[in-house]
């Protein structure tokens, strides 16, 4: 019953009709002379143009833009195959000329139309023309290939940005199974290897770091930790040509923060290698300015002996002229000057050697070094009516340069009795104690010969600075302390209090030892 | 043998329908072209998909037009057409055409005829109805169409050599049938029941 109803109110509104007028498309029907049959609701609201009006007459009278040739081609090739033949939007824009005015139409005038040529009546060979409005998806297809091509024009920057930083900058990246699996051209470059020389190698394989275990131990330790690491390496070339790489070890996190592995950036520091050894070679020229110095040096060491030398000579003159001089005076002398003379040169050997790093060392008591440097000032303390007192045990030994720590002895003693010279006193005292520690041995000298002002006792260490106008150098306690701190591995103090000096050396008790420590 | 190649018997069967396809194609060409024209009898192959793209290496540096049509129905799928540049030219020449828009266009008309009258034959033969969308045309160069997502879709295509000559014109083309594995099926069991109803 509910079946024959709705038959019947389908039959009697015509499904077709109604459906077809409000369809959202345009309907013309058109036989092969372009003769209009049926013009739909959907065109007669879009062109303005009443059925009515259209009828009958000519769809290419009505819209003088249409090119009539290949509308009646498609007509007729419909016709033939019984089957849709069709105009695209894209290519052929529209069939019906019907302005649009909306804002979101990027640009164009008229609306763009698919076009279906769809056989209606293959004996009265009609066709029906099915117009759709493809507007806005063109205006999409269009937008999107603007946006496409910018996509494409970005990748290709990308890739070129990529090539010029795989050309330039050296870099590897790694697993966390630490396989190469990327590497820089520039890097491939540099070592003269191909990809597959290098790829999904083991990095500590590849990077042969078997002989540098600790290294090997560092990176491994930082590459667990993740951090950043810093390192030297030397590697050969294909053409076994050393260079020198600083490689920056970074960990690298994929887009989720999970660690993928690592990144090497590499940077040639060869020719800044290079440009220290070269610096160092210069160093070592400047070796040659630095005997300039060692004659300054030798120069004020001599200074002393030759005094001494003057001392005899002047005094056997004198003898000789009051003719009270005997054979055993003179022996004394000569055997004296002679001995005088030897210093003078072992002091040049012993300048000479100031400079080389495989000098002897000698274990020696340091007694011994005492009586060696007291030998020339003896005369001088006695002179100058100095008490001077020793106080060290016999068994102190010391394994150091012995030539070098007796000139600085010499020195500081010296500066003692250059002071009491200066200002002589009642009860003068110059007295040396010597004690040891576990790996030192301390030596202090102490002098109440007037003591040195607060406001240059800093400075007296410092090359040239002399308060003894033109007898001195102000070289003396340089020279000490450049021997003591860089070759005997010690420490000099100079201390005042009140009428005291004070000079402390701290020295290493086995100077090899010091060495290994260091 | 495959479960989705066709049997010689099949194939001979299939031969036969594009033959009465071809006829019909031919009218409507020279129907299109308004001029006497005639198709050389094809050769039709059942390949895989990964076959053609490896067939399609020889287009490398060449210039050609490429467009597609999808159809729907009981068989379904997409044609493709190749043709090349100098086969277009002389179709616009033919034509009188005045643009790049226009040659377009006819090249997409030319898809839609050959590839509809073939097909929608080949569907008639089978008592099958199919209907056809807006072809689209595509340049693609030739190492996206190695990409591209429309053919990896398929998995067999029907290949059909097609040569067209009107008046001392010559154009020269390649359709192909992009089914997937549904509709050959559906194919392999029509050819059987005509081979069947031959016997
Ligand atoms: N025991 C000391 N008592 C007082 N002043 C001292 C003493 N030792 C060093 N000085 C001060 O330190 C200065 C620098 O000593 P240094 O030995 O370097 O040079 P110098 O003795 O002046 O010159 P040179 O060593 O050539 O004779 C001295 O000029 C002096 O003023
Ligand atoms: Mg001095």
């Amino acid at each position: 019953m509910a079946k024959e109803s709705t038959e019947q109110y389908f039959r009697s509104i015509d499904v077709d009709k109604k459906l077809i007028a409000n369809i959202d498309n345009g309907i013309i029907i058109v036989d092969e002379a372009l003769n209009i049959y049926y013009f739909n609701k959907w065109l007669e609201i879009y062109t303005h143009l009443k059925e009515k009006d259209v009828l009958g007459e000519k769809l290419n009278s009505v819209f003088a833009n249409i090119n009539v040739k290949t509308l009646q081609r498609k007509i007729r090739t419909a016709l033939k195959m019984d089957s849709p033949s069709f105009y695209i939007a894209s290519n052929s824009k529209y069939l019906i000329p019907i302005k649009i005015n909306r804002i979101k139409a990027s640009g164009f005038t008229h609306m763009r139309q698919d076009v279906s040529v769809i056989p209606f009546d293959t004996e009265k060979r009609l066709v029906a023309l099915i117009i759709s409005d493809q507007t806005s998806i063109v205006s999409m297809n269009i937008l999107l290939e603007l946006n496409i091509q910018k996509i494409e024009d970005l990748n290709k920057e990308l890739i070129r940005e990529k090539n010029i930083i795989d050309k330039r900058v050296l870099f590897m990246k790694i697993n966390n199974e630490y396989l190469i699996t990327d590497c820089s051209q520039a890097y491939m470059d540099l070592l003269g290897v191909q990809k597959i020389d290098i790829y999904l190698q083991n990095f500590f394989n590849y990077e042969n770091l078997k002989s540098a275990e600790e290294l090997t131990k560092e990176i491994l330790n930082h590459i667990q930790e993740k951090k950043v690491y810093k390192y030297e390496k030397i590697t050969l070339t294909d053409k076994e040509k050393e260079i020198t790489l600083l490689n920056t070890l970074v960990p690298e996190y994929d887009k989720n923060g999970m660690h993928i592995g690592f990144i090497i950036f590499s940077e040639n520091i060869t020719s800044a290698k290079l440009v220290q050894k070269q610096q160092q070679i210069l160093l070592q020229n400047s070796r040659t300015s630095a005997m300039g110095e060692m004659i300054s040096m030798i120069a004020h060491q001599w200074r002393q002996p030759l005094s001494v030398i003057n001392t005899i000579i002047a005094t056997l003159k004198v003898k000789k002229e009051l003719d009270v001089l005997d054979d055993a005076t003179l022996e004394e002398s000569y055997d004296k000057i002679e001995k005088t003379v030897s210093y003078l040169s072992d002091t040049i050997d012993d300048f000479r050697n100031f400079f080389k790093t495989n000098k002897e060392l000698s274990l020696i008591p340091i007694q011994t070094i005492f009586d060696k440097a007291t030998n020339l000032l003896m005369g001088d303390i006695k002179a100058y009516k100095i008490h001077y007192t020793e106080n060290i045990s016999d068994d102190i030994k010391i394994n150091t340069y012995k030539n070098e720590l007796i000139q600085t002895l010499i020195n500081i003693l010296k500066n003692s009795i250059d002071a009491f010279k200066d200002t002589p006193r009642e009860n003068q005292t110059l007295t040396v104690k010597v004690w040891e520690e576990p790996r030192y041995v301390i030596i202090e000298i102490e002098d109440n010969a007037g003591g040195i002002k607060e406001e240059i006792v800093g400075k007296v260490l410092e090359p040239y600075f002399s308060t003894k106008s033109k007898n001195g150098t102000g070289l003396g306690l340089y020279l000490c302390k450049t021997i003591v701190e860089e070759h005997l591995n010690g420490e000099l103090t100079i201390k005042s209090k009140g009428v005291n000096t004070t000079s402390i050396i701290k020295l290493a008790k086995n100077l090899e030892n010091k060495k290994e420590e260091i | 043998m495959s479960e989705l190649s066709l049997t010689q018997d099949e194939q001979d069967v299939l031969q036969e329908l594009m033959n009465i396809a071809y006829g019909d194609a031919t009218a409507v060409v020279a129907e299109m072209l308004d001029a006497f024209a005639t198709l050389s009898i094809p050769n039709i192959r059942l390949i895989e998909t990964s076959a053609l793209l490896h067939e399609l290496k020889g287009l490398e540096g060449e210039s050609y037009f490429f467009s597609t049509q999808a159809f729907n129905g009981m068989f379904s799928g997409e044609s493709a057409f190749f043709i090349d540049t100098q086969s277009a030219c002389n179709l616009a020449k033919h034509l009188d055409l005045e643009n790049d828009e226009d040659l377009d266009d006819a090249i997409l008309e030319l898809t839609n005829v050959l590839t509809s009258s073939l097909t929608i034959r080949l569907a008639q033969e089978m008592n099958a109805e199919i209907k056809f969308s807006l072809p689209s045309i595509n340049k693609l160069p030739y190492n996206k169409i190695q990409t591209n997502k429309t053919l990896q879709e398929y998995s067999q295509v029907i290949v059909i050599d097609t040569e067209i000559n009107f008046k001392d014109q010559k154009i020269n083309g390649e359709i192909f049938i992009l089914t997937k594995d549904g509709s050959i099926k559906w194919l392999k069991n029509q050819l059987s029941s005509i081979l069947e109803a031959l016997m």
